[in-house]
């Protein structure tokens, strides 16, 4: 009978194959004495397989994908810190030369010092650190007993197509397995955060977490079937069931071959109209996803990162360096600059005199609020990007504009850099665009002023939605009012597109709804013509805009008007989908 | 040679976990100075990951920064920095 396990998704995508159990824990080591002339060579022995454990973390360090997130870098580091930490140097030696036992058992007793210092402490995510300090000394145990550096059982075994089944995986353990060629992984541990789950993801490997007792319901080598896009792991499929997965993963295969393909493609419309696509850049990493999906531009470059986890503030000359060094890594392609949308709620940082404490800092101080609180912060970066302006096709829009007042007030600073920098014969394009972002429902609700006043507008759907419904986000009780098809937040972002047209004014989409490839047709009705897309969706979203005809979506642009609730909005998108 | 003492307080809600634990350390070993943190009559030297992640500092946790060398003050300030901005983590 077939056998159905449902846990999370959290990496897209369809695996058929043998499972292959894997057992984590090395062998548990027992005491063995030893001789006074053999201890160095067990103190040697020991510090061999330090350094071997060292090495192998080492080499994971440099196959983690560029894309993946900052902080599995940092994850693998401090093992490896904790490797070569006197912790594991030390005493494990003094323990060989005390005791005259093997480097096994001093380990595994230092090891359950440490861990019993660990499961003492009181604050809980502190007390779950004894899962690296296992984690530290499974990987040096595994070195003295000549095992594979994850659990395999032979040393480079081969792993082409198999599934892993496991308790739980390492960072490092997942790009291990992923080298050795797995075709998908379930776990009994974990959630959507975790970092195996982020960094599945980042490898393409289709991945089911959260599945307990997962081990002693399956058998190695039997057929499963993983559905990562729906969480669902079966085992014992029939011949129909497995005919099912073998054309879904077919059609899956044909679907990202389509994509790649569409890498040259013109973002043109099925009536050969051309739609502007270009991809978001959060991270200087993000350039290799951007390059991998051959974006033509770049829609929505945030200039955060450069703010954070430091004590100063990035120095102007350091920015300027950063800028033009985006036309380098992006061949010259054009990039549209954000100022920085600090928040009070993202640093508290020294040089900030702002207060951290604001109970909601989505409405606090930040954006453009705050880069005119501090206008020193300001004007480094407007001279920067002006300055690099004079390298490249380069725009720059203002995030988090509220009133005519605070654009002015931008403007004036502008002004004042801009004349510096003539009085300094310093180059800078003259006529760079100037954009803002509409995200607050006043300034969407005042298009018109601001679409007469800026050169272009982008829309930021994720604050635009939250300030419209009134909503906190991370707030789960309200959270499901967060939906981009409110009647509310269509009938604003219709209204700030058509005051857009009326001036002659682009305007762009750059928050996550503009992704979406359910919304890409109803936007297209809506009249937007520029999507600014995370790297990881715009071959898709230019697949829809491949396979879309304007012509067929002139009766919907006024229809959406009319919507008033999400289920009539929800029919649309289907009517649309069928076209 | 300076000897300074700071009292700090753990602001991040995860508190001193590994990844914080090794920014702290990377951090401290890039100075000459002799760094130590305390926490009542635990002690533990700052370069070593271990020692700090043993010191158990969950969010809200006071310690003493005790930073004695000859760059002790930019070790202050630099460290200080790090804690105050919750090691770069969102929260």
């Amino acid at each position: 009978m077939t056998l159905a396990l449902h846990g999370l998704g959290v990496s897209r995508g369809i695996a058929i194959g043998a499972v292959h159990l894997l057992k984590r824990d090395a062998p548990e080591p027992t005491e063995r004495g030893i001789e006074a002339d053999e201890i160095e060579t067990e103190v040697e022995r020991l510090r061999a397989a330090v350094a071997a454990a060292s090495d192998q973390i080492r080499s994971v360090l440099t196959r983690i994908p560029a894309d993946a997130p900052g902080d599995i870098g940092a994850f693998l580091d401090a093992h490896l810190m904790m490797l070569n930490d006197a912790a594991f140097t030390g005493e494990p030696v003094r323990l060989i030369r005390e005791r005259a036992c093997n480097a096994e058992w001093a380990l595994a007793l230092q090891r359950d010092a440490l861990m019993r210092v660990f499961s003492a402490m009181e604050d809980p995510y502190l007390r779950t650190r004894q899962d690296d300090v296992r984690h530290v000394v499974e990987r040096i145990l595994r070195v003295l007993s000549g095992a594979a550096p994850v659990a395999h059982d032979k040393e480079g075994e081969n792993l082409h197509g198999l599934v892993i089944v496991a308790e739980d995986l390492t960072p490092a353990d997942t790009v291990q397995l992923q080298q050795a060629g797995i075709a998908a992984f379930a776990i009994e541990h974990g959630g959507p955060t975790a970092h195996t789950a982020i960094l599945a993801r980042s490898l393409g490997i289709p991945a089911i977490v959260g599945l307990p007792n997962l081990r002693r319901l399956l058998r190695d080598g039997e057929t499963i079937v993983i559905d990562g896009t729906a969480g669902v792991l079966i085992a014992l499929a029939d011949e129909a069931l497995l005919r099912y997965y073998r054309e879904r993963k077919r059609q899956e295969r044909r679907y990202q071959t389509e994509l790649i393909q569409l890498r040259e493609a013109e973002s043109l419309t099925l009536d050969g109209i051309a739609v502007e696509l270009q991809a978001n850049i959060e991270l200087t990493a993000d350039f290799a996803s951007v390059r991998r999906v051959g974006a033509r531009g770049v829609g929505l470059y945030r200039t955060e990162f450069l703010y954070m986890n430091r004590t100063t503030p990035p120095s102007e000359e350091e920015q300027f360096e950063t800028y033009v060094g985006i036309f380098r890594e992006m061949d010259g392609v054009p990039v549209t600059i954000r100022t920085v949308d600090l928040g009070a709620d993202k640093l508290n940082l020294n040089w900030q005199r702002t207060s951290a404490s604001a109970v909601n800092p989505a409405l606090g101080l930040r954006g453009l609020r705050l880069c005119l609180h501090e206008p020193e912060l300001l004007i480094a970066q407007l001279r920067a990007i002006l300055r690099a302006s004079a390298f490249g096709p380069l725009r720059m829009m203002v995030p988090m504009i509220s009133t005519l007042q605070e654009l002015r007030q931008f403007m004036a600073h502008l002004e004042e850099v801009r004349k510096e920098l003539r009085r300094e014969e310093c180059e800078f394009d003259e006529s760079m665009p100037i954009g803002g972002m509409i995200e607050v429902p006043a300034a969407a609700l005042c298009a018109d002023t601001f679409a007469a006043a800026l050169d272009f507008l982008s829309i930021g759907t994720n604050d635009l939605i939250q300030y419209t419904m009134a909503i906190d986000r991370d707030n789960e009780e309200v959270s499901y009012l967060y939906d981009p098809i409110n009647p509310g937040v269509l009938r604003l972002i219709d209204y700030v597109l058509q005051a857009g047209i009326r001036h002659a004014t682009p305007v762009a989409m750059c928050g996550e709804m503009a992704g979406d490839t359910r919304y890409v047709r109803l936007l297209l009705a809506m009249g937007l013509r520029s999507f600014s897309v995370h790297p990881a969706a715009l071959l898709e979203v230019k697949r829809v805009i491949r396979r879309t005809s304007l012509e067929s979506l002139a009766s919907f642009g006024a229809r959406t008007r009319l919507l008033e609730s999400c289920a009539e909005v929800r029919d649309l998108l289907s009517e649309l989908e069928a076209l | 040679m300076s000897s300074l003492t700071r009292t700090i307080t753990i602001c991040n809600k995860l508190g001193l976990h590994a990844r914080a634990a090794a920014r702290f350390v990377q951090l401290a070993s890039r100075f000459e100075s002799e760094i130590r943190l305390t926490r009542g009559s635990r002690e533990a030297n700052g370069k070593s990951i271990m020692g700090v992640m043993m010191l158990a500092a969950g969010k809200g946790t006071e310690l003493a920064l005790i930073i004695e060398g000859n760059d002790a003050e930019e070790a202050m300030a630099e460290l200080v920095g790090m804690v105050e901005n919750r090691f770069g983590e969102s929260e």
